[in-house]
């Protein structure tokens, strides 16, 4: 029981991880602040009260509809605009009703609104027509963050929306591939650490640990390539996270091939193990080390620092760790299977043979 | 004899057996020469400063890899079962990945000259050449620095070209990716002190090469 009892937690795992992945719904967001009659803007009365559109998604304004506050903020500066009318869930009109001498040019808007909480929109406005004075000070309203009152919900980021449930997919394959080769690390070692004329039982392990890391790094090049095409626009970019990520594998299939190329079960052993250590060594500078020097575009990554704060988020930490055990388990389960199957298959060759 | 002396020995041993017969030489030059002028004919000496980069990686890589394919006379069975007990397998190491280097220095120095030579200096001037060939040097220490390894590796697969090819490409990716960026940011005028850490890199990488393979050769190369 005990034996087959973290399989079985390994699928139960990843069965609530699928259906929180999928069921979990993203929570509310601002989309646009938008000038809606930049015709009439033109026009002197109306100039200073021109009217904006607020676009939100997955937002429940018309509950509550006098309870949606809106701010715009610069730094320590926060000054309230009043909203006009609720369309429906997620669009409102307000007016930008302000002093004619304003101290930026460029306006974070946020709102509060007892069910969405506090919403964030960086840099969403943009003023023209307005004297410019960094030293002015606008009036201070009472604004206070609030948090949302909705069921549990993943975190809206702009341009990644519904694609955050990703992380839950793509993340955790080279987590578990990393353990597969690390696995076939500590086999290589220990292959070539045996006396010479040992068995070569450390090498089947390692093939069938790096067999089974293959199946996750294409895995993970998959579910990256197409998150890459929605968030980014291009099934493939230069980045030095994708680059790595190709070449490890590339370098795996290097280590089946040589595999494959070696007749004589005592020299494969030996030699396959050489070429394991080298890959290990490269996938860790690869995965670990060259990114850490250069830029990447890749989320965690200096260039898209808001996926940072993704690890404090406790909805998607929730579902992310046992994610990335539930792989694990189940990689581990595959490789053991694998191996079985290696050695089985072995036995029957030699029993062929005799 | 000391580890210094063998080294030397093994060492000016393969280069007296690659002159001794100088078709092989002559052969990677002419290989070399005819490349960079194949991309002389596509491009002209106007070629953009992105694609003189790459033609001259990618030239400098393959004539690398070509260098060193070639079969040798040490990893015929006979001649490795002798040297096994005659010469440490680290000091062979030694000699070998020293070999490399001068071979591949030689190889690269051609094909940078060429390169200079057909497709202009437009985009390289005075020191920036110096600096960019810098560059080129440290990239074939640590093509030599793996490469010996690999070469090796293959040879006791009984696998040709392609097998090096296979092993070694995607294990080079790492270096070929810092060279060429490094290529790049001096060709757009960026100032040597701020792309110089490259260099470091590329050093870092022949070394930790070196390194691994110092290691693990004795594995590969016992019975």
């Amino acid at each position: 029981m005990i034996q087959r009892s973290w399989k079985i937690g390994g699928i139960a795992l990843l069965a609530y991880v699928f259906w929180t992945t999928f069921t979990v719904p993203l929570g509310p967001g601002l989309l646009e602040f938008r000038d809606r009659n930049e015709a009439a803007s033109t026009d002197g009365i109306t100039k200073r009260i021109e009217t904006y559109e607020l676009i939100g998604l997955g937002t429940h304004w018309t509950v509550q509809p006098e309870e949606l506050r809106l701010f715009i903020r610069k730094g320590d500066q926060i000054t309230p605009l009043p909203v006009i009318d609720v369309i429906d869930d997620t669009h409102a009109h307000a007016a930008l009703l302000l002093p004619d001498t304003l101290p930026s040019k460029a306006w974070d808007v946020l709102i509060n609104h007892p069910i969405d909480g506090t919403l964030f929109l960086q840099n969403g406005l943009f003023v023209e027509g307005f004297v410019v004075d960094e030293s002015a000070q606008l009036p201070r309203p009472q604004f206070e963050e609030r948090s949302a009152d909705l069921p549990h919900h993943f975190p809206f980021q702009p341009r990644i929306f519904e694609t955050i449930r990703n992380l839950m997919l793509h993340v955790p394959m080279w987590f578990t591939m990393f353990l597969l080769m690390g696995i076939a690390f500590v086999a290589s070692i220990r292959q070539l650490s045996q006396s010479a004329g040992g068995s070569s039982l450390f090498d089947l392990r390692a093939e069938a640990s790096v067999q089974v890391g293959m199946v996750f790094g294409v895995l993970g090049l998959l579910t990256g390539s197409l998150w890459a095409r929605y968030t980014w626009g291009a099934w493939w970019v230069d980045d030095p996270q994708l680059n790595g990520a190709l070449v490890t594998v590339l370098v795996y299939a290097g280590y089946l091939i040589l595999r494959g190329s070696v007749e004589d079960e005592r020299l494969k052993a030996r030699l396959a193990a050489v070429y394991n250590l080298f890959a290990f060594v490269i996938l860790t500078i690869l995965l670990m080390v060259l990114p850490r020097f250069t830029e990447s575009l890749h989320p965690g990554k200096g260039g898209n620092p808001g996926f940072n704060s993704y690890d404090l988020d406790s909805s998607l930490r929730a579902v992310f760790y046992p994610a990335v055990l539930g792989w694990m388990l189940l990689g581990t389960w595959m490789y053991r299977i694998r191996l079985q199957a290696t050695r089985l298959n072995q036995k029957l060759h030699r029993l062929n043979d005799e | 004899m000391s580890a210094l002396s063998n080294i030397r020995f093994l060492l000016q041993h393969a280069i007296r057996v690659e002159l001794r017969n100088r078709h092989g030489i002559a052969g990677l030059l002419v290989f070399a020469v005819a490349a960079v002028y194949t991309c002389y004919q596509a491009t002209g000496t106007h070629a953009e400063q992105e694609s003189w980069n790459a033609l001259a990686w990618v030239v400098l890589l393959f004539a690398g890899f070509n260098a060193v394919s070639k079969p040798w006379a040490d990893d015929d069975e006979g001649v490795r079962a002798f040297l096994i007990h005659a010469v440490q397998p680290q000091h062979w190491l030694i000699a070998r990945t020293l070999y490399y280097m001068v071979l591949l220095g030689t190889v690269s120095t051609v094909t940078f000259a060429a390169f200079l030579l057909f497709l202009g200096m437009d985009h390289l001037s005075g020191w920036t050449a110096g600096h960019y060939y810098a560059g080129v040097m440290l990239t074939s220490t640590a093509l030599a620095s793996l490469l010996a390894m690999i070469q090796a590796l293959a040879s006791r697969a009984g696998g040709g070209f392609s097998l090096i090819a296979v092993l070694g490409l995607p294990l080079i990716i790492p270096v070929i990716l810092v060279s060429t960026r490094y290529g790049s940011d001096l060709m757009r005028g960026i100032a040597f002190g701020d792309t110089a850490h490259h260099l470091l890199f590329l050093a870092t990488l022949s070394a930790g090469f070196f390194a691994l393979g110092y290691i693990l050769f004795p594995y590969l190369w016992r019975d």
